[in-house]
């Protein structure tokens, strides 16, 4: 053997101290810790939360086959529209697919993605949700259905924009960081916004984490009378909750008399939140929904009550397993950022998005196409629907909210313990069972 | 004027009695008030509403226009997110008065609890005797006068907005992110002005307000170890 091939293979044999994996020690901790000691502080991002959380592609759905009849895919009929909020309001919220579009408000984004959304929102039938500081008025003129967020800040909030809703959505707290405030940079809080917004040009605001005027469950009870006589009774009332101890709050917000209840897991997105908060605050949507969908059986009021999730929905399976676990519907938010052009690059924070989405400097505004944008959600919406239309026609329903937790099964022995889906291949959980025995 | 007794009524069905009432009837007095929560709640237009008693939570919620004099106590909440009107309460509210509301007038003959102003946009919110902890916090806008004590933690976290105190020890007690300066004399002949219209005997002069200590950016002390360093840094 010649003596430079001797030399190679020895190199070849001896790992470089550089290429070694170091556990705990990643790329990206040692990055942190080298930004803490710089700075003294937590840092703050956009997006959500990176991390890899048991979700629902660890689920699959049993096709028909000889227990049952398979609808045809292109040939017959399988009904989306989806009405919410049936418990209590004259006037339930009704869309055409179960696919909304949730609250990311003007200030985060830019007017050009908010109208995009709503635009979408009407060429599909589905409803938009404003999200903290005020309804914008080309939103609400654009949307085919608009839900109203009443949000702890208040921030731009009035009686007009009760008035405007087709829907109101009370925000106990949101996924991407539970238990936190609404994170608003400096660098998006410009004169527009904070015209907009009501508040002093260029702070960073870090809004309210509580209402100022719902302390607790009891008061709950009762601004919800009040809403009631605010609303005449006419529009459902959803209550949003960042999935931690769902069964226990699911039950509060019943008894609190809400129509609907959204459940935002921990996967969710948001236009800046803490690190830290992100990655570990909260569960996932998949356990979430779980949860929640027994809670609302354990009451006896799963049929009376809209259950709403979000948090990581990005196709049609991920709907139709949403729905056979429970959920009348499913709320998107960064997939439709997505659909427009955003790359999930996680600097939403900084207000420079080159795709003008999470931006409001008037350069990088114009980057984006709001016909364009609009087209691009819609056509995202149409697709997953066709997705989940697709999954439930193979799986014998007539109608996608005839999906049901005995047409999946696990793929996990994690996702089987969290969800009481016998793992796949035999009827057996590992774990708390859900309605299986 | 008009009377109308709310005895065995719930709320909702008092406040559509009231909403038809106001729309013909510019003074409605209202008897048997039996602390009732969600008192007037989202009324518009004009008009008086004189209550022979007390409320509870939520009295005046999104409250647009009339006036509402309670001749007794409110609970929790009172006036939250209202944004047009007047709410006199002549006697004590509970915590959290006036929250998030963008504009009115709520003015207090006697004390208030803790938070009184939470969140405030707008507006006036007088409180001639004594208040809680937390008065005015994270206030976006408008005016809260104080003729009595505050309690702790004053105007924390203030974006925007002022109040008008007289508590000497006030410095003791602010909260963070605001500051004590002395009163303008545009805001003097506003506080007069309220005064006289109120019925409030008090010297104008002698307010100071507190007000936002950095317009704009906060500092926000999460950690904050209390023990003394070997070495001095």
């Amino acid at each position: 053997m010649a003596s430079e091939d001797v030399k190679t293979k020895k190199k070849e044999k001896v790992p470089r101290v550089k290429d070694v994996q170091r556990g705990v020690w990643s790329k990206e901790a040692l990055e942190e810790i080298r930004y803490k000691a710089a700075v003294g502080k937590h840092r703050i991002r956009g997006c959500g939360t990176p991390q890899r959380f048991p979700n629902f592609d660890d689920l699959m759905v049993l096709p028909s086959q000889l227990t049952r009849m398979s609808i045809d895919t292109y040939r017959e009929d399988c009904k989306t529209q989806t009405v919410l909020g049936l418990r209590y309001a004259r006037k339930p919220l009704v869309i055409e697919t179960p696919i909304m579009i949730s609250g990311m408000s003007y200030g985060a984004l830019s007017k050009e993605a908010k109208i995009a959304l709503a635009r979408a929102t009407d060429i599909v039938g589905t409803s938009i949700n404003n999200g903290e500081g005020g309804l914008l008025p080309e939103e609400r003129d654009n949307s085919y259905k608009q839900v109203v967020q009443i949000l702890p800040s208040r921030i731009g909030f009035s009686l007009r924009n009760i008035e405007a809703a087709d829907a109101l959505e009370i925000i106990v707290g949101i996924g991407a960081k539970p238990g936190l405030s609404g994170h608003l940079m400096a660098s998006k809080i410009t004169k527009e916004i904070a015209a907009f917004r009501q508040l002093p040009e260029g702070i960073d605001l870090h809004s309210h984490p509580r209402h100022g005027d719902i302390f607790g469950a009891d008061d709950l009870c009762l601004k919800m009378e009040e809403m009631r006589d605010v609303t005449d009774g006419e529009i459902p009332i959803f209550l949003k909750i960042a999935a931690g101890r769902v069964w226990e709050d699911v039950k509060i917000a019943v008894k609190a008399e809400v129509d609907g209840i959204v459940i935002d897991g921990t996967e969710a997105g948001t236009g800046a939140a803490p690190v830290v908060a992100s990655n570990n605050l909260g569960i996932p949507t998949l356990p979430a929904l779980v949860q929640a969908t027994r809670a609302l059986e354990d009451m006896g009021v799963k049929e009376e009550i809209s259950l709403i999730v979000s948090g990581g929905i990005k196709d049609g399976a991920d709907v139709a397993k949403a729905i056979a676990l429970g959920a009348d519907a499913v709320a998107i938010g960064t997939g439709a950022m997505v659909a427009m052009g955003c790359t999930v690059c996680l600097r939403c924070q900084d207000g420079r998005c080159a795709f003008g989405i999470g931006t409001q400097d008037p350069k990088l505004r114009k980057n984006l196409d709001i016909e364009k944008a609009a087209r691009q959600v819609a056509n995202y919406i149409q697709a997953m629907t066709n997705e989940a239309v697709i999954i439930a026609k193979a799986a014998g329903k007539t109608k996608l909210h005839s999906l049901e937790r005995e047409d999946l099964r696990s793929m996990t022995l994690e996702a089987c313990a969290m969800t009481g889906i016998p793992l796949i291949g035999s009827n057996y959980t590992f774990g708390e069972q859900f309605g299986f025995c | 004027m008009v009377r109308l007794d709310i005895q065995g009524m719930g709320s909702r069905e008092v406040n559509r009695k009231i909403k038809e009432l106001i729309r013909t009837e510019k003074d409605i007095e209202v008897n048997n008030t039996h602390s009732i929560h969600n008192f007037a709640t989202a009324l518009k237009g004009d008009g008086k509403i004189t209550l022979n008693g007390s409320t509870g939570f939520y009295t005046g919620g999104f409250l647009e226009g009339p006036t509402i004099v309670i001749k007794g106590n409110t609970g929790w909440y009172t006036g939250d997110n209202m944004s047009a009107g007047e709410i006199i309460v002549e006697m004590n509210t509970g915590s959290n008065a006036g929250p998030s509301m963008v504009g009115g007038t709520i003015v207090v003959r006697g004390n208030s609890g803790s938070r009184c102003g939470w969140g405030m946009k707008n507006g006036n919110l007088i409180v001639c005797g004594n208040v809680g902890r937390w008065t005015g916090k994270m206030t976006l806008g408008g005016r809260i006068v104080v003729l009595g004590e505050v309690g702790e933690g004053v105007g924390e976290s203030m974006y925007d907005g002022v109040i008008h105190v007289l508590d000497p020890a006030v410095e003791d007690k602010l909260g963070g992110n605001v500051r004590v300066v002395s009163i303008e004399d545009g805001e003097k002949k506003a506080l007069e002005a309220l005064f006289n219209k109120y019925g409030i005997e008090q010297d104008v002069t002698a307010f100071r307000s507190i007000v936002p200590r950095v317009y704009g950016r906060h500092d926000y002390i999460i950690f904050n170890p209390t023990h003394k360093q070997r070495v001095d840094a």
